[in-house]
This record gives structure tokens, C-alpha cells and sequence, in this order.
């Protein structure tokens, strides 16, 4: 299992919805790194990861390597979940890279 | 397994319209004069020998922009399992283009029968005659097999050139339009100039190439035969 | 002003029967042609005037200069001598301030000699002549011009020490570039302040290309650096209807070798042109009124002018594509065709994609500025561009508005900031901010003198920015951007955490966030003064050459381990901006994707160059690049650099940098290939740039020597 990364901004519509689904899978055990753009670190990490758009998540394996993203759209906590735990849940078609 | 001698991870010149990676693989059975990867050819074991695991890694790493892995020498299809490391690149999903001067019509045949190349870039040396060949490669040549080359490829199974580099003082115009009226293939005849720096015979280096635009002019003009 | 004069007129009154001068059979040699016996009064007079010192001091320090010279025996003086003979006066009774006041601009004699006799290497694109002389000579004297009075200490001394580098301080009383809009001069002709002739609005195609290419050379007097044109094809498309290939392409001829022989203006320096140019109608020209022939709106929108546009943007690539009369590339103007979403769904795009590809693997010319989501950007300067935002889109309704500057231009000595941080990262980003800090203030203080200058309106030295042609004045305050450069964040990042950028992730992501820093800081100042702050990634000619070297005198023995190139020939500098090690054995795609990273944090534009040495790539491969690159990566702009010999004996060009003429071995070579943002020849190049063109990895097959891990490389 990897971790998950999840970049918000102070002043976005989208983003406490984002960060809910964060705060649940932290309750669950999963590892959870939030980025704030208006700080160096957050726009860094964002600028790495090409994140245009607030909220964006992004999953990655134990090798920091990008498993799937979603940027500027909140996912369900249910697809979330699909990609991080893959051998658990069935296999569902990878919706993409989102429209970063 | 083939040593692998050097990589080259993104090309823009050695497939039309493709970003590839080119392999150079070691030794040759001609000697042209103007032979500018000479050092791989004689001397391979100064190189260090890249790992074919290592190398599809990295392809792995690139493959949104890859299109496809270029093999090239020396002579590639001195390697008797060449097959064998084309398929193995064609696992990974990465399309192939071979370089080859001909001489091995019967490996030719085989990864064409296979479906495992996409594309084959036959270097032509000369007209099609036995003196004129020699002189080119720098040895004597049976042209058998390089005409059985030429025609298994113009049977057109597979994707292909035939490329020619013009050495002023080995190759006159007369002996372009010759070949050219030879091969027809059309726009599947391409011209190379000639590089001065640094052939396998030093007195080329003071062989001062074509003009490219007198080049293009002919070049088109034997790119009409068809 | 005027009762300072007045009040000198009185004392001069009340003074004159207090002077005895002593009788000495001296003459002075004055700055005006003129010899002068002595007149000790003379230093009593400029020193009331100049500076705030007392009638009795100034009195004093006269007399104390005569006796000096009268005790010398000199009989012939000149008026500089005086003068630093009472500077030196001031400066023995501590008046440090009415020293500077009284200060004069100049230079030894020495150094004109060599300035007149020896090519000046700071800026490549100004050949060696007297034209060139001359600007070199004004440059300097307005140099310490702008540093004795336009900055304040703080900041001229940050400058000489190479904390930080001001830009074009020899065009003190210039902004810095801009970018133009060719629909002002159809509307309004060609009508400039103190010229004797007004032209009305161009009939012909002709005539408008006279327009633009007499105006340009006007804007180059006003600008320190680059005037950019915005989608010229399309501007010019209402006057070409009609016109036959032929004419076309004549027309397209005239453009580019109008802009590229212009080395008869400024100093003898071609203007730096750019020529923005779109396959597609920009999206925010769509709807726009179409200005034709006399000014006039022809009643069409620019939607209607497609065909001419395009036809117009092959033609100019034709010409780009055969290059001058002996085969090299055009160095000016420089073409930056911008990518886009529209440019994918207009028909004919794969065609042209070819034809731009083609032009940029044999003669290189080609910019590819992409454009990604609804942004609309104009280029200017090397990389320069303007992201436009809803006010500028508001103008594209009348396009003649959308003209653009940069006011000034300040870089940071990033890796001097890493020195002095020694490995605390704390102090390295409070240094940073302090940097930054400085940037901010030398704008401001620039931003003071130029509106001081155009306050002057029109009969002022700025009279042509200051024009109000249509209700407002040409240069639009209020949009000026303030650039804020860098220099060596590979450096910085080597000294602070041990790697280069391209050797580990931790490292390039150190990197980035001393970018995000930065632009979080700039944008903080922004919202401060209510100005626009921004990141631009520095061409640096000369600056990396130049903080390479100071830092060596500052920051030994460390930075002898740091600085790049070859310190034995003195061919030292840093990495320019934010680009990786130039050596670093990375692939195009890796270089334009790692460097692209940063460019969204660049707002001022970036760009990746891909070296290409002598290898001449299909075109067809270059435009699945392009494409590529627009698709995968956040990079701002590309361009594709050869290199060529030009043979100065039988005038062919050779592809690579040789010793020799390929074609007929004459010795009389001279290499050609992009220094910074564009082309010249090598010759002119300084000592840091020819350091970094040894170490530039142009993309060779790459094999590795045995046993003794030897990098070995072949073309």
C-alpha cells in the first residue's frame, strides 16, 4: 500500500471536501500528506506533481511513483479507496488522469 | 545474450517520425572507409556493456514518449540471437526499426516472417556491382545475399529504406542516379552526406562533402523513379 | 529650480569684490573646447551649485586647490583634474555626500582606447564599430549615472558587490522591453513626437512594413531591450487579399531581412525582434473588427482573414527556411509561433507543424511557445511573455491597446545567497526573501525616475511613450510588469544540499521550493504595492558570467568547487535561471520535462533550449515532440539549437562548429549557434557563455568506457 497526497488551497470552494476524505482515511491507518499552495512546501510538492488545480489527489506506491491522480475534482472516498487497497476491492476501470 | 555498447535514449534522427531510442550493438563484417562508429566496430571491449534490464527500465520510465527502439551497429544481424533480443524489446510494447547493410538476407527473412520489426533501413553502399561494392565496404563482397536483401524487402511485408552515403571520390552523381534506377522504390531511396570527421581511413577526413542542396537535388530527382 | 539659479546669480553679485585670485599664468582646459586662463572662482561656483557645501568651505577648498596647483608649476590644467583635486579637498573635511554630488562620469583614457579599438563583449548582438562605440561609451557614463543618483546606496552597492544584478543600467532612462501591437500604427499611421514628417495610416502592405520597421527603430531608442509583435500574420492579413504567391513571399522576404539588416540603428545593434505568430484566429481576435488599407475597419472580422494569415506565416517560414544569402540563419527577427488548443482543431496544422519543424532542424529559428488551457500569452524578450488576464482580453476588442513593458529587469545571485546560508536552511530562505527584498526596492526606485522622465510628457525624453494617441499615453504604467530574475539555482542547490538538480530527487525538489518561495514572495509584494511583480527566468549573457566571477573573489575557496566551466581559461559561470547542469548527460525529454516544472512558477516566461550540435533530426520526429510536449509537460516554451560554420572564403554554411570549411577547408571560419535567446556568431561571445558552449550535452549516443567510467561520446 502507498500513501496519498492531497493539495489544497485556503480559499477553494472544493477543497474541505477534499480534505474530508483525507481525515477519514487517516482514521483508517492510511498514510495522508495535505499541502497548502499558499505555502512553500505545498507549492513545491504541487509544482512537482504538475498541480494546476485546487483540490488535487494524488496516490502514489511505496516508491514515491504515481499510481492515479485527481485534479481540480474531488473523488468519492469509495474510489479512493479502490486504488489504494486494489487486492481488496475489485478492479474497476482507472478513470484517468483527471483534467489537470 | 547481444552486449549492448551503447544507448542513446532519445533520438529525433534515426526514425521518421518517431522519438526513439537506438542500441548500438558491436562489430562488423564490412570495413567502409567512411565508417564513423569504427571504435565500436574493432574495439568494443573498451565499452561497458549495458544491461538490457536496466535499458527496458528506463524505456519503461519514457514510454508516453517512446515510440520505438532503434538497432543499430556495427552490424546487428551478426549477432545470431538478434531475434531473440528484438522480441524481447517488442514485450515491452515498444516497436522496432533495424539497421542492417544486408549481408544477412536469411535473418532478414526470419524477423519479417516473425512480425517482429516494424521497420528496416538497409544501407546501400554503392551501384550494385561486385568492384564498385568492394570498394566501398573497404573488402571483397559476395552481393548475393545483399540482392536478395533488396528484394526481399521491396516484397514490402515490412516497412522500409534503402539509404546511401555519398562520399565524394567513392560516389559520382552517375552512380546515384545508377542506383536509383535500380532500386525504384521512390521516396524509399534517401541520401546521406557525407561526414568528415573522424572515418575509419584518415585520408577521408580531407574529402570535403557534397553541397546538401545539390544533394537534395538529386536526391529528389532519383526519389522519382519508381 | 529657478531660485537656485537666482540665487546664485545674487551671490555671485556679492562675491565679486571679495576675490583676489592669485595671478597665476595658468591655463585651463575646459569640458567645452574652450581654454581659460584660472579662475579660482570657477570652484567656488560649482561647488555652490552642485552641492550643499557653505560659501566660506567652497571658498576655502578653492583657495586650497590653487595653492596646490600654483606650488606644482603646472602650466597647463585640465577642468577634470581641478575637480578631483577639490574632490579630494571634500573628502579630507569628511563631506562624503558633496563629494558624490560633485562627482564626474567618465572614463580613463586607457579604457577608450581599448573600447575603441577591441569588440565589447557584453552583449553579443552589438558588432564592433564607432556607432558602437558611442553606446558603449553613453552606457557607461549613465551607469554610474544610475548608480550615483536614480538607486540609493543600498541597492547600487548590492549591485557592485553581485548580490543582485541590475539590468541595462546604461539605458537608466529607458524601460526595460515591450510588446506592440501592429494595429496601432494602421489606425493611427505613423505619427511620432519631434518627427518632421506625419504619415497617415498605410495603404499598401508596403508601406505598413515601412510603418512597423520605422517605428520599431523609434521603440528601440526606447527600450532598453526587445519589442515583440503580436500575431503579425494575422494583423497584417487584411492588406494581403488578393496577393499572389509570389508577392507574398516577396513581402515576407522584405519583413525578415528588414529586421535582420536593421544593424544601421542603435549602436549598430539589430533590433531584437520578435514576430508572434498563430496558425489558428487567436481566440480572444475572433469577433474582432478588422482594421484594412487607410485605417479603415473593412467590415469583416480577423475570423475572415485565415487564409491570408496562414498563407502569410508559410511565406515568412519559407524565407526562414532558405536563411541569408550564404545559407545561415536569420538572427533577427526571431519567430515564436504559439502552440495551442485551437492550433490542433484548425485544419492544415499538421502540414505547417512539418514546415515550422522542418525550418527548426536546418536553421533553428523556430520558438515554440505553448499556450496550454485558456491562457493567451505575448512574448517578447528572450522568454519573455505576458500571460494575458481578463483586462487584457477586455482590450483585445481594440487591439491597437494592447502594448505592454517590463520596466526594469533585476536578477538574483542565487548561489551567493547559499554561501552565505551556510547549509541552514533557515537562513537560506530568510536570505532569499532579503534578496528579493532589494529586487523590490530597486524597482521601485526605477519605477520613481522613469515617471519622473515621462511626467515630462511630450516635450520630455520620453515624448514617444508619453503620446496620447488614443486617450491614453503609449506606455501604460499601470500594466508594466517588474522582473525579477535568477541566476544558478543549480548552484545554490549544490551548495546547500551537496547535489546538483539533476543528480537526486531530493535535490530538484529542493529546488523547486526556492522557486515556490520566491513566487509566493513576489506575489506578496505585488499585493502590496499594488504593482506587477514577477518571475522571469534572466537570459543572462553576462550576469552568470559575472556572479561566477565575483563569487570567486568573494567566496573562495568554495566556489571554486562550484563554479561551472573551465577556471584556468576563465571561462567560468553559473547555471542560467532555473536550468539543470548543461553538461548533465539527460535526454530531451527528461530536460524539457524536469525544466518544465518550473515554468508555471516563471510567470514572466521560460524556456528549454535542446542543443543539437550537428545533428540534423527528421522533421517529422521534432513535431511528435512538439506535440508531445505540449500534451505531457507544463513547458512554457522550446527551442531547437544546431550549430554552423559559416565559411567566410567560398560564404557556404556547414552544419557543427568546425575549425575548417567542410566544403572547401578555408580556416576563415566563424561558428554560429544561439548564445541565450538567440543566434550569433561565436566571436562575440564572452568568456562564461564559450565556457558553458564546451559543456553543453547536445544529445550524443552515449557510451561508457570501461573499467575507467570515462564518459565517451559520439555524434
Amino acid at each position: 500500500m502507498g500513501f496519498i497526497k492531497i493539495f489544497t488551497k485556503a480559499k477553494c470552494p472544493k477543497c474541505p471536501a477534499a480534505k474530508e476524505i483525507g481525515k477519514e482515511l487517516k482514521k483508517e491507518g492510511v498514510s495522508v500528506l495535505n499541502y497548502d499552495l499558499d505555502t512553500i512546501d505545498g507549492l513545491a510538492e504541487a509544482s512537482f506533481y504538475s498541480i494546476r488545480s485546487t483540490p488535487s489527489i494524488v496516490i502514489e506506491d511505496e516508491e514515491e511513483r504515481e499510481v492515479i491522480s485527481w485534479r481540480g475534482i474531488v473523488p468519492t472516498l469509495q474510489e479512493v479507496k479502490q486504488h489504494l487497497f486494489p487486492l481488496t476491492s475489485s478492479l474497476s476501470p482507472s478513470p484517468g488522469r483527471g483534467e489537470g | 545474450m547481444i552486449e549492448i555498447k551503447g544507448f542513446l535514449e532519445t533520438s529525433f534522427s534515426d526514425w521518421r517520425g518517431k522519438i526513439c531510442s537506438v542500441l548500438f550493438l558491436p562489430r562488423c563484417n564490412f570495413r567502409c572507409p567512411y565508417c564513423h562508429n569504427h571504435s565500436l566496430v574493432f574495439h568494443p571491449e573498451q565499452y561497458a556493456t549495458f544491461s538490457l534490464e536496466d535499458i527496458l527500465a528506463r524505456l519503461r520510465s519514457l514510454r508516453d514518449w517512446i515510440d520505438g527502439v532503434c538497432l543499430t551497429g556495427g552490424e546487428p544481424t551478426l549477432h545470431a540471437d538478434l531475434p531473440l533480443l528484438v522480441r524481447k524489446i517488442k514485450r515491452h510494447g515498444f516497436s522496432v526499426k533495424l539497421d542492417t547493410n544486408g549481408s544477412n538476407p536469411a535473418m532478414l527473412e526470419e524477423l519479417i516472417e516473425g512480425g517482429e520489426t516494424d521497420f528496416i533501413s538497409m544501407d546501400v553502399k554503392a551501384p550494385l556491382e561486385p568492384f564498385r561494392y568492394s570498394r566501398s565496404t573497404g573488402l571483397p563482397v559476395n552481393l548475393k545475399p545483399i540482392l536478395d536483401s533488396i528484394e526481399i524487402l521491396k516484397k514490402g511485408k515490412v516497412e522500409y529504406e534503402f539509404r546511401m552515403t555519398v562520399v565524394p571520390g567513392l560516389h559520382g552523381e552517375e552512380d546515384i542516379r545508377t542506383l536509383g534506377g535500380r532500386l525504384r522504390v521512390g521516396q524509399r531511396f534517401i541520401l546521406q552526406n557525407f561526414n568528415p570527421e573522424n572515418p575509419l581511413d584518415p585520408s577521408l577526413r580531407n574529402i570535403f562533402p557534397y553541397d546538401p542542396k545539390a544533394l537534395k537535388k538529386i536526391e529528389k530527382e532519383v526519389q522519382e523513379m519508381m | 529650480m529657478a531660485s537656485v539659479i537666482e540665487m546664485k546669480g545674487n551671490q555671485q553679485e556679492l562675491f565679486k569684490h571679495e576675490i583676489e585670485t592669485t595671478d597665476m599664468a595658468l591655463f585651463v582646459r575646459t569640458s567645452d573646447e574652450a581654454m581659460l586662463g584660472w579662475d579660482r572662482q570657477r570652484i567656488v561656483d560649482a561647488l555652490m551649485r552642485e552641492t550643499y557645501v557653505d560659501f566660506d568651505t567652497a571658498k576655502e577648498v578653492a583657495r586650497e586647490v590653487e595653492d596646490l596647483i600654483a606650488t606644482s608649476k603646472i602650466k597647463m590644467i585640465t577642468s577634470p583634474l581641478i575637480r578631483e583635486l577639490v574632490d579630494t579637498k571634500l573628502v579630507e573635511r569628511g563631506l562624503e555626500q558633496a563629494r558624490k554630488m560633485h562627482t564626474r562620469l567618465g572614463m580613463p583614457l586607457y579604457d577608450v582606447d581599448q573600447l575603441i579599438l577591441h569588440p565589447n563583449k557584453e552583449n553579443a548582438n552589438v558588432p564592433h564599430g564607432p556607432e558602437a562605440t558611442n553606446l558603449t561609451l553613453a552606457e557607461r557614463i549613465k551607469k554610474e549615472y544610475a548608480l550615483l543618483t536614480v538607486f540609493s546606496q543600498e541597492i547600487a552597492d548590492a549591485h557592485m558587490r553581485g548580490d543582485i544584478h541590475l539590468h541595462d543600467l546604461g539605458f537608466i532612462d529607458r524601460p526595460y522591453c515591450s510588446g506592440q501591437s501592429l494595429e496601432y500604427i494602421k489606425r493611427f499611421g505613423l505619427s511620432l513626437p519631434n518627427s518632421i514628417a506625419m504619415a497617415k495610416p498605410a495603404k499598401h502592405p508596403e508601406v505598413l512594413l515601412a510603418h512597423m520597421v520605422k517605428f520599431a527603430a523609434a521603440l528601440q531608442s526606447h527600450f532598453a531591450g526587445a519589442i515583440g509583435w503580436d500575431s503579425i500574420n494575422l494583423f497584417f492579413a487584411p492588406y494581403l487579399v488578393g496577393m499572389s504567391d509570389q508577392e507574398m513571399e516577396q513581402l515576407a522576404q522584405m519583413m525578415i531581412f528588414e529586421f535582420s539588416q536593421q544593424a544601421v540603428a542603435r549602436g549598430g545593434q539589430a533590433i531584437f525582434t520578435d514576430l508572434n505568430l498563430y496558425w489558428e484566429i487567436p481566440k480572444h481576435f475572433e469577433n474582432v473588427p478588422a482594421i484594412g488599407p487607410g485605417g479603415e475597419f473593412t467590415g469583416k472580422t480577423y475570423s475572415d482573414y485565415l487564409e491570408e494569415s496562414q498563407r502569410f506565416a508559410k511565406a515568412l517560414f519559407d524565407v526562414y527556411q532558405e536563411g541569408d544569402g550564404s545559407g545561415r540563419p536569420f538572427f533577427f527577427p526571431k519567430p515564436l509561433v504559439h502552440i495551442t488548443e485551437k492550433f490542433f482543431q484548425t485544419p492544415g496544422h499538421t502540414d505547417f507543424l512539418y514546415h515550422i519543424c522542418d525550418v527548426a532542424s536546418e536553421k533553428g529559428n523556430t520558438y515554440f511557445v505553448f499556450d496550454r488551457g485558456e491562457t493567451a500569452k505575448i512574448s517578447e524578450c528572450c522568454r519573455l511573455s505576458f500571460k494575458l488576464d481578463q483586462t487584457d482580453l477586455e482590450d483585445a476588442k481594440h487591439p491597437w491597446k494592447m502594448r505592454y513593458c517590463a520596466l526594469q529587469n533585476v536578477t538574483l545571485n542565487l548561489p551567493r545567497i547559499a554561501y552565505l546560508a551556510k547549509g541552514d536552511d533557515a537562513k537560506l530562505f530568510s536570505k532569499t526573501a532579503e534578496f528579493i527584498e532589494m529586487a523590490v526596492k530597486a524597482h521601485l526606485e526605477k519605477k520613481l525616475f522613469i515617471e519622473k522622465l515621462l511626467s515630462l510628457g511630450e516635450k520630455g525624453p520620453l515624448a514617444l511613450l508619453a503620446m496620447e494617441r488614443d486617450g491614453s499615453p503609449y506606455l501604460r504604467m499601470g500594466r508594466a510588469s517588474f522582473l525579477v530574475g535568477m541566476v544558478g539555482l543549480n548552484e545554490l542547490v549544490q551548495i546547500h544540499t551537496g547535489q546538483e538538480m539533476h543528480q537526486s530527487k531530493q535535490a530538484f525538489k529542493f529546488g523547486l521550493k526556492v522557486i515556490a518561495h520566491m513566487k509566493l514572495l513576489v506575489d506578496r509584494f505585488s499585493q502590496r504595492y499594488g504593482m506587477r511583480f514577477v518571475l522571469e527566468q534572466t537570459p543572462a549573457e553576462s550576469t552568470a558570467y559575472r556572479f561566477a566571477k565575483l563569487d570567486l573573489k568573494f567566496h573562495s575557496p568554495k566556489s571554486g568547487h562550484i563554479v561551472k566551466g573551465d577556471i584556468s581559461k576563465g571561462e567560468v559561470y553559473y547555471t542560467n535561471s532555473t536550468y539543470l547542469n548543461n553538461s548533465a548527460v539527460l535526454n530531451p525529454i527528461e530536460r524539457v520535462r524536469q525544466e518544465g516544472l518550473f515554468h508555471p512558477l516563471i510567470e514572466a516566461g521560460a524556456l528549454t533550449h535542446i542543443w543539437l550540435g550537428e545533428a540534423r533530426p527528421s522533421k517529422s520526429s521534432l513535431a511528435n515532440f512538439v506535440v508531445k510536449t505540449f500534451q505531457l509537460t507544463q513547458n512554457d516554451q522550446i527551442a531547437f539549437s544546431p550549430e554552423f560554420t559559416a565559411c567566410n572564403r567560398c560564404h557556404r554554411t556547414s552544419r557543427g562548429l568546425r575549425s575548417s570549411c567542410a566544403y572547401c577547408g578555408a580556416e576563415d571560419v566563424e561558428g554560429i549557434t544561439r548564445i541565450t535567446g538567440y543566434f550569433t556568431k561565436l566571436s562575440s561571445w564572452n568568456k562564461g557563455k564559450l565556457g558553458e558552449l564546451r559543456d553543453r550535452y547536445r544529445n550524443q549516443a552515449f557510451f561508457a568506457q570501461k573499467n575507467e567510467g570515462m564518459a565517451v561520446e559520439a555524434g
